[in-house]
């Protein structure tokens, strides 16, 4: 038992090329936005950037642990506008809600992911379709709770904080990005959870077998998703400082294809949250590059999907090991 | 005992999901009259038929387990373009549909060639191509164009011999889907690749003309399927496709189609397409809210999966 589990992890770490593409694949995006805009490696265009993908990149920590289980988070949009929607409800505009408005958002979040984690792990159904089925569930709960208008504002102090800088410098929502993204390695790679999650995901049945807790991570792995998933929204809420009814709409599939793109493939057991926040900062770099480049909304679209595919593409020529097919 | 036991035995087979829309059509039937007229059945099925022939296009590429997420927004360049192109040309109907196919197979032809030479992950690829596709849609338009030719109106609402034609196209569909996916050497390899994409290469399956082919098929489907909803409209909706790559999925999964691939069920995705347009029915007919409306279906959804799974259990 001790001897597997202490080899196992060292084939992990061993194709490092595997690891360091999507790095590669950013290297070149930023040069490429340098080369581009001029204005791109200027400070404060630089943390700016960031701070854009701090909703999604938070989310996406999360998602993480769930694709290395095999699993897949489709609910997590639908959490992320329903932590933004509770927060801005429960807080009311009133300061003294401030932090009642942040524990429900988060209380929300796990819930679901709670939820989700009980109905894969024990129910055993696709997790692609349950947490489709989830999202939609939340989605309508949300709308219901709304009425289908904006409602709800949002606590004084909590916008300026979160979304200001500190020193004039240094976004606030960068730091909570580095923090989750921080706490997203330490779990993986520091606790039990982390290492059985990486167990798991490389062959759950040898992982059954030796007798890990296979459903009892599954369900940690869940609502940690929902966790992060509520702090993306909570993110959101605070760089647009208006909750809307679906703020979060179509965010799983950025989540899940920065997630992809990092190296967490859909065949578990592989990549990282630090992969991850490579692949977050590749999509938003390449979307920013469409920005800049003066494209109008619809061009914008069109070459999101060239360089999310050319990314991804780039990425498993890079990361290609003898004969795999590259599928999954 | 025959007759019984043959009754029997198709019974058993018959895909699970069956039994759902037997419970549902009961449940609609005592709840509401309205729901038993033939009007609203036949308006049922007529609403039904988009989904139907996406999610049989879908399957293709499901059985060989890969995903098409770019079907939704091919369905809506479709249905813009058909509508673009009537307005201009009002005199050449079906030059214009055999365009819109052509160019409905070609996305899925350069679906399964890209996933083939960059050797990429489908759901990440489709998934570009889908933000592709809704940028070209943006492009042509933002809001609604163009008319529909009359061929598709009578298509998505006319009746030959009283049967809706909408009906009758699914039906050619569903059959030319069930030979290929569930009897032809096609279907065949199709799942073998689905089941395990290395054994079946190592079988000497011949992997790129199977997925090239199965994404033509699925771009097919979602041409055919923006041609009926351009007919249904009338008019270019740019927005008519999207969400509606993931309601196909759900059909194909909710019909018993493993989403890893290896196996298939024309007759299960049918049924399930019927009892999620039933659903959504009956809802309408109480009149119940839109939003309730969303969360039923979403539970739906849950509950049908968990229901599904000591079958998909022992299949796998």
């Amino acid at each position: 038992m001790t001897t597997s589990v202490q080899s196992f992890p060292r084939t992990l770490r061993l194709p490092s090329l595997d690891r360091a593409a999507v790095w590669i694949v950013l290297v070149v995006l930023v040069l490429l936005a340098g080369l581009v805009s001029d204005a791109f490696f200027k400070l404060n265009y630089l943390t700016n950037l960031v701070r854009q993908a701090a909703p999604v990149g938070i989310t996406a920590v999360g998602v993480t642990f769930v694709m290395l289980l095999r699993g897949v988070d489709l609910s997590v949009g639908a959490i992320v506008s329903m932590s933004a929607v509770v927060c801005a409800l429960v807080m009311g505009g009133k300061v003294d809600n401030l932090w009642l408005g942040i524990a429900a958002a988060i209380a929300c979040g796990s819930a679901v992911g709670l939820a989700n984690g009980l109905l894969i792990a024990y129910g055993k159904g696709s997790a692609f379709i349950l947490t489709l089925g989830m999202s939609i569930v939340v989605y309508g709960l949300v709308q219901m709770g709304t009425g289908g208008t904006a409602r709800g504002i949002v606590s004084p102090g909590f916008r300026e904080t979160l979304n200001g800088r500190i020193g004039g410098v240094l976004p606030v929502l960068v730091i909570c990005l580095l923090l989750a993204v921080a706490v997203g390695i330490f779990l993986q790679s520091r606790t039990r959870f982390g290492r059985n999650a990486y167990l798991i995901g490389a062959n759950p049945d040898a992982a059954r077998l030796a007798g890990l807790p296979v459903s009892r991570v599954t369900v940690v792995a869940y609502m940690v998703s929902g966790f992060f998933a509520a702090l993306g929204g909570l993110a959101l809420l605070a760089r647009t400082g208006v909750s809307g009814t679906n703020p979060g709409a179509g965010m799983e599939f950025d989540v899940l294809a920065a997630v992809v793109l990092g190296g967490t493939t859909f065949s578990g057991g592989r990549g990282g949250v630090g992969g991850t926040f490579a692949g977050v900062l590749v999509l938003i770099i390449a979307l920013n590059l469409a920005n800049v480049a003066g494209l109008p909304f619809a061009a914008q679209l069109a070459v999101k999907g060239a360089i999310i595919i050319a990314a991804s593409a780039a990425y498993s020529w890079i990361g290609r090991r003898g004969g795999g097919l590259g599928r999954e | 005992m025959r007759p019984l036991q043959a009754t029997a035995l198709a019974c058993q087979r018959l895909p699970r999901i069956y039994w759902a829309l037997f419970l549902l059509v009961l449940a609609g039937l005592v709840s509401t009259p309205q729901f038993g007229t033939a009007a609203n059945l036949a308006n049922v099925l007529e609403q039904s038929a988009t989904l139907a022939i996406l999610a049989l296009g879908q399957a293709a590429v499901i059985a060989g387990g890969m995903i098409d997420l770019s079907v939704g927004q091919l369905v809506g360049l479709i249905t813009v373009v058909a509508c673009m192109l009537f307005e201009a040309y009002p005199a050449m109907s079906l030059p214009i549909i055999a365009v819109c196919l052509g160019l409905a197979a070609f996305v899925g032809l350069v679906n399964g060639e890209l996933v083939n030479r960059l050797r990429m992950s489908p759901l990440i690829l489709t998934f570009g191509m889908l933000s592709i596709l809704q940028g070209a849609i943006f492009m042509l338009t933002d809001r609604s164009v163009g008319q529909a030719p009359p061929v598709m109106t009578f298509l998505a609402n006319g009746r030959i011999a009283g049967i809706p034609a909408s009906l009758l196209l699914v039906a050619a569909i569903a059959v030319g889907a069930w030979y290929l996916l569930q009897r032809s050497v096609f279907g065949w390899h199709l799942l073998a690749i689905g089941n395990s994409a290395e054994s079946a290469r190592k079988a000497g399956l011949n992997l790129a003309s199977r997925t090239r082919t199965a994404f033509v098929l699925s771009g097919l489907c979602a041409g055919i399927a923006g041609l009926l909803v351009a007919g249904r409209l009338g008019t270019g909706f740019p927005n008519a496709g999207s969400g509606l790559e993931l309601d196909s999925i759900v059909a194909v999964v909710l019909g018993g189609t493993l989403l890893k691939g290896g196996r298939v069920s024309v007759a299960g995705i049918l049924g399930a397409v019927l009892f999620l347009g039933v659903l959504s029915n009956i809802l309408n007919l109480l009149q119940v809210p839109a939003f309730t409306q969303i969360v039923v279906k979403g539970l739906i959804v849950i509950a049908a999966i968990l229901v599904d799974r000591p079958r998909e259990a022992a299949a796998a």
